[in-house]
């Protein structure tokens, strides 16, 4: 049963408004080790620098996509194992197939509420505390 | 706030970027730019709308960016194709999707009609059949979308990430599928097998799909081991790193049924070979699959090992993830890697480290690569120019330096306004302390004196620096005149090309902020009066399409706007006419064509037979002048008749300080704006003459202009200073009417911070602003313009020219 405060984790979302609404969703959920990046390349220049257990990332962000972040934590030994959960669009089944292919941990639709987020990480980790 | 409205309230501030956004994208596209890297933005810009709308319920913006986006999908995935008509329709898509931000924002709504419109519009771009296929026909809601797509999370556990059994290492996973093949698998126990046999095609990894991914899944079916087969790859100078060269056999122990296993593969299918049988049944399969005993094949496989194991720099991360994996992007054969021919001859037994990382990684891992030609090894090979690759990539370089070297912050107006106040009476403050020192006859050399210096200096750095925060790019008000010009041209049946300059010339925000009402009211007017009829143009041998020119540029401390059309020019006899017949001016007047030109800004004047919707809402150019002049500005027009016509206004960068000329009269100090100065003199008695025995004018070189006693103007005195004793200050108005102050002394010139006087106190004619002084007393800031029309309507014809 993971701590939800042990869970280091990064939001990667090119729109602040986003970002702010997973963050206070996850703060709801006691998850507090919270960074974010305003597109893959910067999330993954962050990843680099300083691991975490989970990322969150949208599909569509300017520089490197969700899905290319995906595979770039994949295809690097130290975050390969770094859990990954992608933001979706209703309608993106191709891309959750896609990014099944890669590897990705979950995904979430948009919107989603904070009971779902909540669900989604669990359904990774396990039930948080 | 509470937190979720000060979120929604970031994502409306968003979206006036993500509308920037798309809007600039569709532009760009209405000027034939297919590059999908633009549509790809514009897409983008609309999902993200999208995507924040469904965090905020906000249905009806929901329902109108689902069928746009859709209809941009479309773009992006080929199956509508960029015409003229396209892009004026998204672009008109574009205007109702900002009406709904703005309605979902002020908690309005968007005319139904308008909206189920251009809902029609978009789906005309997409046959039926598709649009029922895409569930556009419908309300546009995807509610019945199905959101489980089947999916099983990949479990992890925090703790210990790697002692999950069927948690497999991707890259021990490669290593392991690409190991010498001197340790063959070997059937140690009798559990049931499958043996697979699986050779992936070019088109695979076209697909973005990897074969590490689909071993490790079939690693959660059961024990697997897994052979390489090697032998297909070639040298590495005739290796493209475009080809499938890897094959591979797994044997896979457990109880997986066939169909099992066959679902793993169930996305790579039609791109490999694939075949699946029980261990130890004969099939064509294994003979097909030599063991690979070549002892040659160690190379690659710890090249592999070398490129797994080594710490990859985020560069060479991002080029081996970065392009789209549409198989029909591939790269021009000139682009891929292309290693070095030496080390390429001893390349199957060279040692790892001496060969090019790039080269490796695209050995041992092309399986992984879609796009190469990121990877392209450095300096060795130098790949043909691609004049539209580089194209993009310059503009990608471009875009990125625009966004990623700047980050932003945003900061409540309050704040930077408490600031610039604040800096505003440092400024004054210091000025007092500089003074004091120096009248109380401390030396310049003295230690002092000169540290005040260095605050001066210091000081105004300061404000410059909090000015700087205030300037923004006139881009703000700039992007909203496309829309607009849209509009205005179907609404008057002209077909029009807006091109806009100096979009990002820089003005204080609250000049911004008053920009937009009179750029309107220019283009309306150049739109609606100043362009012709698409039939008249023709007729009169132009284009059909008018242009319009918007431009933004820094002059001589000042921000021009200049509004240019290639219409019909002004009708200079029609003009004179009306104003003649409206008594603006005297039949027998006689003007310059500038002059007669500049008639349309007289109160009361307008051209037009009948009152249009568009230009002529009961205000004319008058009130378009007389809103700049408030802002310290002045507007003109120049024009040749079918040629067209250009109005220029001029404003001050901003309205907190002022650059002024101090002057005394009447025993009061007196800031006359240095923009408005254009010389000053010492009249001689012979120049000043009496028109009517009261109003004065001076002689300055040919010209007469009127002589305003400044101390009587403003009321100070009652007796006239004797000119010879003062001095005249000849000032320009922002109406380009002149006039000579006359005043007791001149002091010198200052910057000083405005002070509003209607704020405190009243609005008195002749006064623009109030200072304080570096003496800490309050000085007014001399209102040019209506001194000079005062004395101008008192005697309108002194100014003319006279034969002397």
């Amino acid at each position: 049963m993971p701590a939800p405060g042990a869970i280091k984790t990064l939001i990667a979302d090119d729109q602040q408004s986003m970002r702010s609404l997973i963050r206070t969703s996850l703060n709801a959920l006691g998850i507090n080790q919270t960074r974010e990046a305003a597109d893959g390349e910067d999330a993954l220049r962050l990843l680099l620098a300083q691991p975490v257990n989970l990322v969150i990332t949208d599909f569509n962000m300017p520089k490197l996509d969700g899905l290319g972040l995906l595979r770039a934590i994949r295809a690097h030994g130290p975050i390969s194992k770094t859990a990954v959960i992608m933001l979706t669009g209703r309608a993106d089944r191709e891309l959750v197939q896609r990014a099944v292919q890669f590897g990705v941990n979950n995904y979430l639709v948009k919107p989603f509420t904070t009971q779902i987020l909540k669900e989604k990480i669990e359904a990774v980790f396990g039930p948080l505390e | 706030m509470d937190p979720f409205e000060s979120i929604k309230a970031t994502f409306f501030q968003e979206c006036d970027e993500l509308l920037t956004d798309m809007e600039s994208g569709l532009l760009a596209m209405e000027a034939g730019d297919d590059d999908s890297e633009t549509i790809n933005a514009v897409f983008r810009a609309v999902h993200s709308v999208k995507g924040g709308a469904g965090a905020f319920g906000l249905d009806e913006l929901i329902r109108f960016a689902h069928i746009f986006e859709t209809v941009l999908d479309e773009m992006r995935s080929d199956r509508l194709h960029l015409t003229d008509e396209v892009a004026k329709v998204l672009l008109r898509a574009s205007d109702v999707l900002a009406d709904h931000v703005a309605a979902a924002r002020s908690g309005g709504s968007v005319d139904e009609g308008r909206t189920l419109g251009m809902i029609a519009d978009l789906q005309g771009l997409i046959d039926q059949e598709r649009a029922a296929e895409l569930g556009l026909d419908g309300d546009g809601s995807d509610d019945g979308a199905d959101e489980d797509f089947g999916f099983v999370p990949i479990v992890l556990s925090l703790d210990e990430p790697a002692a999950d059994a069927p948690e497999v290492d991707v890259a021990a996973l490669m290593a392991a599928a690409t190991a010498p093949a001197g340790a063959p698998p070997q059937a140690t126990t009798a559990a049931p097998a499958w043996l697979v046999t699986f050779r992936p095609k070019a088109e695979m990894y076209a697909k973005a799909n990897e074969t590490g991914l689909v071993l490790r899944e079939l690693a959660r079916l059961g024990d697997v081991e897994v052979v390489v087969d090697t032998a297909a790859v070639p040298p590495l100078d005739q290796l493209s790193a475009e080809q499938a060269y890897l094959s591979w056999t797994i044997r896979l122990r457990g109880e997986a049924t066939e169909s099992d296993v066959r679902e793993v593969f169930e996305f790579v299918e039609d791109d490999c070979e694939l075949i699946i049988c029980r261990d130890g049944e004969p099939e064509a399969a294994s003979a097909e699959t030599p063991t690979v005993d070549d002892p040659e094949s160690d190379a690659p496989a710890s090249a592999v090992e070398a490129a797994a194991a080594a710490p990859l720099d985020l560069e060479a991360l991002l080029a081996r993830v970065q392009g789209e994996p549409a198989p029909e992007a591939a790269p021009p054969p000139a682009a891929m890697p292309q290693p070095v021919p030496e080390p390429a001859q001893a390349a199957p037994k060279a040692d790892p480290a001496n060969m090019d990382v790039a080269g490796l990684i695209a050995l041992a891992e092309q399986a992984s690569l879609d796009h190469v030609q990121a990877a392209a090894p450095p300096a060795k090979t130098e790949p043909k120019p691609d004049p539209k690759a580089d194209a993009r990539a310059e503009r990608t370089a471009a875009a990125a330096g625009a966004t990623a070297a700047t980050p932003t912050i945003r900061v409540d107006l309050d704040r930077v306004d408490r600031l610039i106040n604040a800096v505003g009476e440092l400024v004054i403050q210091q000025a007092m302390l500089s003074q004091r020192v120096f009248e109380s006859g401390l030396a310049r050399s003295s230690d002092v004196a000169l540290g005040l210096e260095d605050l001066e200096l210091l000081t105004r750095e300061i404000q410059d620096s909090v000015m700087a925060i205030r300037a923004q790019p006139v881009k703000s008000v700039f992007q909203r005149m496309p829309r607009l010009v849209r509009e205005v041209a179907d609404m008057v049946g002209k077909k029009v090309r807006l091109v806009m300059d100096g979009e990002n010339t820089e003005v204080d925000k609250t000049v911004i902020e008053r920009l937009s009402d009179p750029i309107t009211h220019m283009l309306r007017n150049a739109i609606d009066h100043g362009l012709e009829t698409p039939e008249e143009r023709e007729a009169g041998g132009k284009a059909i399409e008018g242009t319009v020119r918007l431009a933004a540029l820094h002059r001589g401390g000042r921000i021009v706007i200049e509004v240019q059309d290639d219409g019909r020019g002004i009708n200079r006899p029609r003009v004179r006419g009306i104003a003649v017949a409206k008594g603006l001016i005297a039949e027998d007047a006689v003007l310059s064509d500038d002059e007669i030109d500049n008639l349309i800004f007289l109160p009361g004047f307008s051209t037009a037979d009948v009152v249009s919707d568009i230009s002529g809402r009961g205000v004319g150019m008058d009130v378009v002048k007389r809103s700049i002049q408030a802002l310290g500005g002045r507007i003109s027009i120049t024009s040749e008749p079918s040629k067209g016509s250009k109005f220029s206004m001029s404003l001050p960068l901003t309205l907190a300080v002022l650059d002024g000329m101090v002057v005394s009269a009447a025993e009061q100090t007196l800031v006359a704006p240095l923009s408005n100065i254009v010389e000053s003199l010492t009249p001689r008695a012979e120049d000043v003459h009496l028109v009517g025995g009261r109003d004065a004018v001076i002689r300055i070189r040919d010209t007469f202009v009127p002589l305003i006693d400044v101390g009587m103007a403003l009321g100070f005195r009652d007796e006239p200073l004797p000119p010879a004793s003062g001095v005249a200050v000849l000032v320009e108005s922002e109406g380009g009417g002149k006039a000579a102050l006359l005043v007791e002394a001149i002091q010198g010139q200052r910057q000083v911070v405005i002070k509003s006087l209607e704020a405190n106190y009243q609005h008195i004619h002749g006064v623009a602003a109030a200072t304080i002084l570096g003496d800490g007393r309050v000085a007014l800031i001399l209102d040019v313009d209506a001194l000079v029309t005062t004395s101008r309507r008192k005697a309108p014809r002194i100014e003319k020219r006279m034969a002397v």
